[in-house]
């Protein structure tokens, strides 16, 4: 038995789009959305700034009544036509899948020469993982990845919803956005901790892309302990494993990694894959309680709110997420300070290198300040 | 401002809801009244008997050709003037026939909202399987006045027509009264007779089985039409004059399915 859903009356991203996000990580050239034009634009036109086309069978009324069979079998040969992909992905939508459309019988009709994954989702589940799984499964039928991952993936994605359900978005029915903290009074903060010879650990735990801005934050902070002469105050934990997850995951571990690396910055302990955020927590905490129960603050980015409270409670704990509703929840579970990155996911797509935070930048600023001032 | 009927027949499939509306429709028009049948069923046969078995084109139809659609393209005249109106539907099991319904009505709605004003009275035939809000939407959007239902007093139909009781008072919508179809059961008028009051209204007409009706229908036509001396016809005329005089309407208090039992034993 499980308990009863709480229902959240917060806007949070639907199923639909959980599939798009999915398809670009299998690598898809084209996502088709068969529903009406509006649907899951933003997300859609983040995707596109990603590298992956997505295109719609924009239904309308007379699409709702009369069915979009032909508009899809049109669009997945227009498809081929423009875009010439690979892989193409088919995705359901509200209006699609409560009229009951057989999206199979139009990729059967279009019959392209290349792998079709098709994922029947509509956005009327509570966990918007179900468009992951979904996704998932069509893509283990159409032999794009293979069991084992898909199980990988499977697993991982409970832990997410659970983690999301504890103490993340979905912890309550709502949950007011907030900017947090104020990152200059923040910033000041950290710095007064290296200036005061305390040590401090920052952990990234990001999710995929995200991790292109956060990573700047696990930079700026080492890149300003050394200005004040404080390297060795500050140990690094990333989940920047190359070797795990879906290839484009992987690549984005690869690219990060090598931009630390070209700014002479060590990951001291790797705390798993990028898409292994909502478990990497448990790595982290044994890590501390093993080696660094006495370190006296921890920079968290990405998804602190996976990270255990148990070994971490004794420090300063300064965090920072792109989720406007991840405020509160983090503040009651003990952390001090709550920063966010607003607009993160948008300067992240679609990126290779490194790019600017606002902490990060905060931080280099007033640690210039501080060196004038010295 | 004046005081216009609007009216929708509920009852099981098959129960002869068409020929039931076509025939009043005919029967008031005759009787020097402004009459509309509005056919909702994705089959598009509400009016065809009183078009001389023609079909019509639908609403739907006009609005999948993409065409801008006028008053002539959808609303033709029938026997004794009747206004003729049929909202079609895609092909079985495909796309969506209840919010079919709601476009075309709206688009009625919209194109001929001065010729509905002007209507006396204006009969929904609408499908007999409500199996979503599509279906009940000439209730819920308040197109509607009036609701019937029409039964045999078969155990079937009445249960049928019970769960059309529950559902209208569900929706806040009241009953104006039964009309009994007859399939020639056992204690017919009878058994409707005293559903009707058990449920709180009233039993309107109780039109007796007759193969004039069939025949009619068949080649095309209504009672009123082709056989307009016989008894049925007068039955359909008096159903019509009573839904025009009709002032009551009941909240229905549905049976439960034993009493149903019971009762059609």
């Amino acid at each position: 038995m499980t308990g009863k859903e709480i229902s959240i009356i917060h806007p949070r991203p639907s199923s639909i789009v959980a599939a798009l996000y999915t398809l670009r990580d299998l690598n898809v050239d084209v996502a088709i959305l068969h529903g009406p034009p509006g649907c899951s634009f933003k997300h859609a036109r983040l995707l596109e700034e990603d590298g992956i086309h997505v295109v719609t069978t924009a239904l309308d009324e007379n699409g709702f009544v009369f069915g979009g069979h032909d508009k899809l079998v049109q669009l997945i040969n227009k498809s081929v036509e423009l875009f010439s992909p690979k892989i193409i992905g088919v995705v359901g939508t509200c209006a699609s899948m409560i009229i009951g459309e057989e999206m199979h019988e139009a990729v059967l009709e279009a019959n392209p020469d290349v792998p079709v994954i098709e994922v029947e989702v509509h956005a009327g589940y509570h966990n918007n993982t179900k468009g992951v799984i979904f996704a998932l499964e069509s893509a283990l039928d159409a032999g794009i990845i293979d069991r084992k991952e898909f199980e990988r993936q499977e697993y991982l994605l409970a832990k997410a919803t659970e983690v999301e359900k504890k103490f993340g978005a979905a912890s309550r029915e709502y949950l007011a956005p907030s900017r947090g903290d104020i990152k200059y009074t923040v910033a000041k903060r950290v710095i007064e901790l290296l200036k005061e010879g305390k040590r401090g650990i920052t952990i990234m735990n990001a999710k995929k892309e995200t991790g292109y801005m956060f990573a700047d934050i696990t930079l700026a902070v080492n890149e300003v302990a050394a200005s004040l002469g404080k390297k060795d105050s500050i140990v690094n934990m990333a989940n920047l494993d190359e070797n795990v997850g879906l290839p484009r995951v992987r690549k984005h571990a690869e690219y990060i990694m090598r931009d630390l690396k070209a700014h002479g910055i060590e990951i001291h302990e790797i705390i798993g894959g990028m898409d292994e955020y909502p478990i990497a927590g448990e790595k982290v905490s044994e890590l501390i309680k093993e080696k660094y129960s006495d370190y006296d603050f921890a920079v968290i980015t990405g998804v602190p709110h996976a990270i255990p409270m148990e070994n971490i409670e004794g420090m300063e704990l300064i965090s920072v997420t792109n989720g406007p509703r991840q405020v509160l929840p983090l503040k009651e579970i003990g952390h001090e300070y709550v920063l966010v990155e607003i607009d993160l996911h948008p300067k992240t797509l679609g990126v290779s290198n490194i790019v600017e935070s606002e902490f990060g930048a905060t931080l280099r600023e007033i640690a210039k300040e501080t060196r004038k001032e010295a | 401002m004046k005081k216009q009927k609007i009216i929708a027949i509920y009852g099981k499939g098959g129960i002869g809801k068409s020929s039931t509306a076509s025939n009043v429709a005919a029967a008031c028009a005759e009787a020097g009244k402004k009459v509309m049948i509005i056919g909702c069923d994705p089959k598009s046969d509400s009016s065809i008997t009183l078009l001389g078995g023609k079909r019509i084109p639908t609403i739907l139809d006009l609005l999948r050709e993409g065409i801008e659609v006028t008053e002539e393209d959808m609303v033709f005249e029938g026997y004794a003037g009747v206004k003729c109106i049929e909202a079609g539907g895609p092909e079985p099991g495909i796309g969506c026939a209840g919010r079919g319904i709601i476009v075309a009505v709206q688009k009625l709605k919209s194109v001929s909202a001065e010729l509905i004003k002007e209507q006396d009275l204006i009969i929904y035939d609408v499908p007999g399987d409500i199996v979503c809000g599509g279906f009940v939407a000439p209730i819920r959007k308040g197109y509607v006045n009036e609701a019937y239902v029409l039964t045999s007093g078969e155990y079937m139909p009445l249960y049928a027509a019970n769960n059309i009781c529950k559902g209208l008072t569900k929706i806040n919508m009241p009953l104006s009264g039964v009309i009994c179809n007859s399939r020639n059961a056992s204690r017919e008028e009878e058994i409707v007779t005293k559903f009707s009051e058990e449920i709180g209204s009233q039993l309107m007409a109780f039109i007796p089985k007759s193969q004039i009706v069939q025949d009619c229908e068949r080649n095309g036509y209504s009672v009123m039409e082709k056989a307009p001396d016989s008894d049925i016809a007068d039955v359909y005329r008096r159903l019509g004059k009573a839904i025009m005089e009709n002032e009551k309407k009941v909240m229905a208090d549905s049976l439960t399915d034993e009493r149903l039992r019971e009762m059609t034993k």
